[in-house]
């Protein structure tokens, strides 16, 4: 990244191969939304390029990378509350889930579509942290540097959200709620 | 060791960000605590579970997107460097200059109004003395001038010859424009007041060439005319001038204007109270 700062804008490309996938994975389960979420990852990599200045050699490029996301994000699910205002009554933070895929229909699969259920009904900010620190599998103290707080801060925020999840989980597979 | 303690240490454990001992000290109350043993149980289900979600695969066309986007950035980029690389430089070179406090920039702000004071009644006089000699950048501007100026007489020249009389009545307009018109154009002007067909048009060339009548072939075509002129009312207008210019020569003139009994009676008094004006 350092390389395209300094004006190999092409070197962008490389990046791309790498991180595109993963980040638009960030994205799907963050929003429910694969379209959506192909135009953030291009959001992404534009302002990457538009905001390249900013980056520090010392940064980790994922965790600039998903501080960019997070805002493009941010902006973007903005913008499409604005509009979902206008036309419908759902809230634009709210996910949704993604459609089944037929072969997710059976067996396993469906465990798979329930925790996607789940993801979905859990906040925002919870989502992400959780994305962020086991789907991602960044360090805590990478989560931190994204998020703009103290490790412990993340660790906190990811034991609840965890158990929020397990919750909302077993609540959708009929498990009897476990009470601590 | 408290459960709750224990339990604030399951993300390092689950994440594998944990050190040795710290894994031994929570295996060892795990061993003792059913309770605690049934909830990292439960919280590590579903943490695998999240970490074996199937991965998305991004829509086949993103990478050629990504491709154009990128195209597109870098050819805007050569488009600006192109453009504006020396204005950018310049404008960086004058940021440099600036200093960044906001103390010194006060101090320079104080500094250019001291300057200013200083300086400026002493440049006030040095202007003075400059308007005697003059400059290249006064001689750029004379020569300007000229050019102006015969600018306008070229105008002045082509509308008199105009068959219309409201043109040709342009014309004379525009002479009066003309700082110092040439011989060109004062032949130009007497000939439309002794020929001219449209009475308005010799009126107005009146008025002009009174500005020019320091000239003395503007006087002597005065005194020609006046001899000559037809019109009652442009004879009484030359009558009016050459009492205002004073011109003595005027007086054989009018004597004998004042005395042509055909002549029209308003032009013949006109002629009588110039006469005693300039005896």
């Amino acid at each position: 990244m350092a390389e395209v700062r300094d004006g190999e804008v092409e070197k962008l490309g490389v990046l791309f191969e790498r991180h595109h996938q993963p980040l638009f994975n960030f994205f799907v389960r963050l929003t429910g939304h694969r379209e959506f979420s192909d135009d953030l990852v291009q959001e992404v990599f534009f302002r990457m390029l538009k905001y390249r200045h900013t980056f520090q050699p010392e940064n980790q490029f994922r965790s600039w990378m998903f501080q960019i996301a997070r805002n493009a994000h941010f902006d973007a699910s903005r913008k499409r509350q604005r509009e979902a205002r206008l036309n419908s009554p759902v809230s634009g933070e709210e996910m949704v889930a993604p459609e089944p895929t037929p072969d997710q229909r059976a067996g396993r699969q469906q465990e798979i579509r329930l925790l996607q259920r789940a993801l979905a009904r859990l906040p925002l900010e919870k989502r992400e942290v959780l994305l962020l620190s086991r789907v991602q599998e960044l360090k805590y103290n990478e989560v931190a540097e994204i998020l703009g707080c103290d490790p412990g801060t993340v660790k906190v925020r990811v034991h609840r959200a965890l158990k929020e999840l397990r919750d909302i989980f077993r609540e959708l597979t009929g498990e009897k709620r476990y009470e601590v | 060791m408290k459960c709750e303690q224990v339990r604030e240490e399951f993300p390092d454990y689950l994440g594998g960000e944990i050190s040795t001992p710290a894994r031994a000290r929570i295996d060892g109350h795990l061993a003792g605590c059913a309770a605690c043993r049934e909830e990292l149980n439960s919280l590590s289900a579903i943490w695998a579970r999240l970490g074996s979600l199937p991965e998305e695969e991004p829509s086949p066309t993103s990478e050629a997107r990504f491709h154009a986007m990128l195209e597109a950035y870098r050819q805007g980029m050569k488009q600006a460097n192109r453009d504006s690389s020396p204005r950018v430089t310049l404008a960086d070179w004058l940021a440099a200059l600036w200093p960044r406090q906001p103390a010194l920039q006060f101090a320079v702000a104080v500094l250019f109004f001291a300057a200013g004071l200083l300086l400026g009644p002493a440049l006030l006089q040095r202007q003075q003395y400059k308007t005697v000699t003059v400059g290249t950048n006064d001689r750029a501007l004379v020569q300007l001038r000229e050019e102006v100026s015969s600018m306008r007489q070229l105008v002045t020249l082509a509308l008199l010859q105009q068959p219309s009389a409201s043109e040709r009545l342009r014309g004379v307009n525009w002479s009066y424009q003309i700082e110092q018109p040439d011989r060109e154009v004062l032949s130009a002007l007497l000939r439309a007041l002794d020929s001219d067909p449209n009475v308005n048009v010799r009126l107005a060339a009146v008025d002009a060439l009174h500005l020019f009548a320091s000239d003395a072939m503007v006087r002597r075509g005065l005194l020609r005319s006046l001899a000559e002129q037809k019109s009652p009312l442009v004879q009484i207008e030359l009558i009016n001038l050459m009492v205002e210019l004073k011109e003595k020569e005027s007086v054989p003139v009018l004597r004998e204007l004042s005395q042509k009994q055909e002549l029209n009676p308003a032009v013949r008094q006109r002629a009588e109270w110039g006469l005693q004006k300039l005896g």
